[in-house]
């Protein structure tokens, strides 16, 4: 009798615990999904149906927003930029910093403490603040107003972070693998192409996540260095429906809509490895 | 082999990126920098127009948010590469640190050629805006610096079917506080909701309390304050304070107007849940998006005081300016010439609904835009006053009327502490 009375209270513990969890977690996902939700419905509302008709679900579904987002914002031009960036930037990014980072777990000389610690501190520059002096550093290397520089400065932003994150997986790593492969006759770059970088691969997910995200959702950087409209990325294309006063809300959300597909693409793509990645605990501190 | 292919792929693309980016076009031509979202369509037709007619391209080259536009104005400025016209955003003293550093080219002897001519087209208080006075603060040699595009004025708007729902002629808003105030009992009695505005963003606040000091004590007494040689705690301050404390009472207000940010207070007003709102001309615009139907017409505050004229904030709504070291400057001042023409500002007026800055326009627009545009006639505003307050003191006044609004604090106490600071701050300039 005391034991079926165990059962029914670890039981009904269970349920009530459980139930609590997921009413937690499905109010956390509707937070989440809420806004995409209504940046969709909105997208496929006019401006002044916008502000009258708060449902979800529009009256009418004005699919042409998305084509005129498309013509008006020249989304075609600055969609291939944006595509040219982020793989440049988040290539960039992967390679060197996984090369860095293996090199200031593994290689010992002189002042990589010193370097690291550097690097690190660039990680505590607030990158609106090195906006005027990257702009001047462009100018006189004539990189300004040129895709290259812009991939260069983006680069130079997302290494920090990626370093500590690729250092701390590589100081983890078992040191028996790489005299393995030191025995087999690998080189110092034979060992971190065939060896670390295999093995970072939830790592090296994570940084392509996080850095694809900042370079594809960056503008202001951009905004500033390029004066021709043609090397703009999507993001500054998306400002022009976004007025001091005036903002043209159904352009922008369809815009904002076209602009998240290829990002929420790459996250579904990587997402077995970013889980990984996290679990692994490839995001320390 | 796959990573040497990648390798060369991108080595390929920063190549061709790279080189892309230098492109010599020997077509003389006018680049114009702004941030005008909403005119950008029209300025482009303009361009083509000016165009067709001089064989001048004119580029506008639109960078927006406004806020990015001016960290990239900044960075040209830093560089040496600012196009041949642009806009400065901020306030008085950056437009003067522009032409200190020799960025902006004086206009004053274009604007004064052939008896005024190009001078005569503005209005007054628009083209204030752009031009430093003799003895000015900034140490600027007097002279006129931009050219105004486009003018605005921040007033009151009323619903037109909400008054007559009232009962009230719809056709004659309230001219003085009085009869304002008669209005809020009456919006009480109805349950609607009486004054709307984005004073949870205070620079509005300072804004009515300015119209209303200007209007009971003059502007004289209002720029002796400034000065520091008459108190916030002078009885016409406590007046100016007391007048947001009767308006509470009286209901005009509606409910959270003291958190409220301007775009909830313009859907609001636009779907015709307010009666009143205190808003700039923009709203025309903003309105017309929300709310295609609205029927409202533009009134000054009501005014406290038969003593003084009632004062409103106006002036340049934006201004372009032409860089001094361009060497298409020339072309450029014939160009802004031509924009500010009539028939091209009564186009710009009509296709963006932005009041004109060009004062024979006015008789080609739209009716709510010709109201707001009277409004130029009691239009003031801090940027050509020649003297500005401590920020630290606006801003105690500001959240000293929000207090005042959800009955925190009197008038007479947060005129004392407004007074307070203004003596600290004024002690520490002297102490520097």
């Amino acid at each position: 009798m005391c034991g079926v009375k165990h059962v029914f209270y670890y039981k009904s513990k269970k349920i009530v615990v459980n139930t609590l969890i997921h009413l937690f977690l499905i109010s956390v996902a509707i937070t989440c999904l809420y806004p995409l939700l209504w940046m969709i419905s909105s997208s496929l509302k006019t401006q002044d149906m916008i502000f009258k008709d708060i449902s979800l679900i529009p009256n009418q579904f004005r699919l042409e927003n998305y084509v005129l987002a498309w013509k008006e914002g020249g989304f075609g031009r600055n969609f291939f930029n944006s595509i040219i960036y982020t793989v440049s930037v988040v290539f960039g990014i992967v390679i060197i910093s996984s090369m860095a980072a293996y090199a200031f777990s593994r290689l010992r000389f002189v002042g990589s403490k010193f370097l690291f610690i550097i690097f690190m501190a660039a990680m505590m520059i607030p990158i609106p603040g090195s906006f005027v002096a990257l702009y001047v550093l462009l100018n006189k290397l004539h990189l300004r107003n040129t895709p290259i520089g812009y991939i260069l400065c983006m680069i130079n932003v997302g290494l920090s972070t990626s370093i500590f994150l690729l250092k701390t997986f590589f100081d983890k790593m078992p040191k028996e693998l790489e005299d393995a492969a030191r025995i087999d006759g690998c080189s110092k770059i034979g060992i971190w192409w065939h060896v670390a970088l295999p093995l970072a691969k939830p790592v090296l997910a994570v940084v392509v996540v996080f850095n694809a995200l900042a370079v594809w959702n960056e503008y202001i950087l951009a905004l500033i260095i390029f004066d021709n409209r043609k090397f703009m990325p999507l993001q500054v294309a998306l400002q022009s429906f976004q007025g001091e006063f005036v903002t043209n809300y159904p352009l922008l959300m369809a815009g904002l809509t076209i602009t998240a597909l290829p990002i929420i693409l790459v996250y579904l793509l990587m997402q077995k490895y970013i889980i990984k990645g996290v679990t692994q605990g490839a995001i320390v501190g | 082999m796959l990573f040497k292919n990648v390798l060369l792929g991108v080595f390929f693309c920063f190549s061709v990126l790279g080189c892309s980016g230098q492109k010599c076009d020997l077509k003389p031509a006018i680049t114009i920098w702004h941030w005008m979202t909403d005119r950008d369509a029209t300025f482009q037709e303009l361009a083509e127009k000016y165009e067709t007619l001089t064989g001048v391209k004119v580029s506008f080259e639109l960078y927006a948010p406004s806020d990015a536009y001016s960290q990239k104005i900044r960075a040209a400025a830093q560089g040496i590469n600012l196009p041949d016209v642009f806009g400065i955003l901020g306030e008085k003293r950056d437009f003067a640190s522009f032409i200190k550093a020799g960025h902006i080219l004086e206009l004053t002897s274009y604007m004064e050629a052939n008896n005024n001519n190009w001078k005569n087209n503005f209005f007054p208080k628009a083209l204030a805006v752009n031009e430093f006075a003799p003895g000015n603060s900034y140490g600027i040699n007097p002279g006129i610096f931009g050219v105004p595009i486009d003018i605005m004025t921040i007033q009151m708007v009323y619903n037109k079917k909400l008054f007559s729902q009232l009962g009230l002629n719809p056709n004659r808003p309230p001219k003085t506080i009085k009869e304002f105030l008669e209005i809020g009992a009456k919006i009480q009695a109805a349950g609607m909701q009486g004054l709307v505005s984005g004073w949870g963003e205070v620079w509005m606040i300072d804004c009515i309390a300015n119209n209303y000091a200007f209007n009971i004590m003059g502007k004289d007494k209002v720029l002796a304050t400034i000065k520091g040689q008459v108190p916030y705690t002078d009885p016409d301050w406590i007046t100016v304070l007391s007048i947001f404390k009767q308006m509470k009472e009286s209901g005009i207000f509606a409910q959270g107007l003291v958190t409220m940010i301007n775009k909830s207070a313009e859907q609001l007003f636009a779907n015709e849940k307010a009666v009143f709102a205190f808003n700039g001309s923009w709203c025309v615009n903003v309105y017309k998006g929300m709310n295609p139907g609205l029927e409202y017409g533009a009134m000054l505050p009501p005014q406290a005081s038969e003593k003084y004229p009632m004062a409103i904030w106006g002036g340049a709504g934006s201004s372009f300016m032409v860089n001094a070291r361009s060497k298409n400057k020339e072309e450029a001042v014939k160009f802004l010439v031509w924009l500010t023409g009539q028939d091209q500002q009564a186009y710009l007026a009509q296709a963006t609904n932005n009041l004109p800055a060009n004062k024979n326009s006015l008789s080609k627009i739209p009716d709510i835009l010709a109201q707001f545009s009277r409004g130029m006639d009691y239009a003031t505003h801090p940027n050509i006053w020649g003297v500005s307050e401590f920020s630290p003191v606006i801003e105690a006044l500001d959240r000293g009327i929000q207090s005042i609004i959800i009955g925190e604090k009197t008038p007479e106490a947060v005129a004392i502490e407004v007074q307070k600071i203004k003596e600290r701050e004024m002690a520490k300039k002297k102490a520097r």
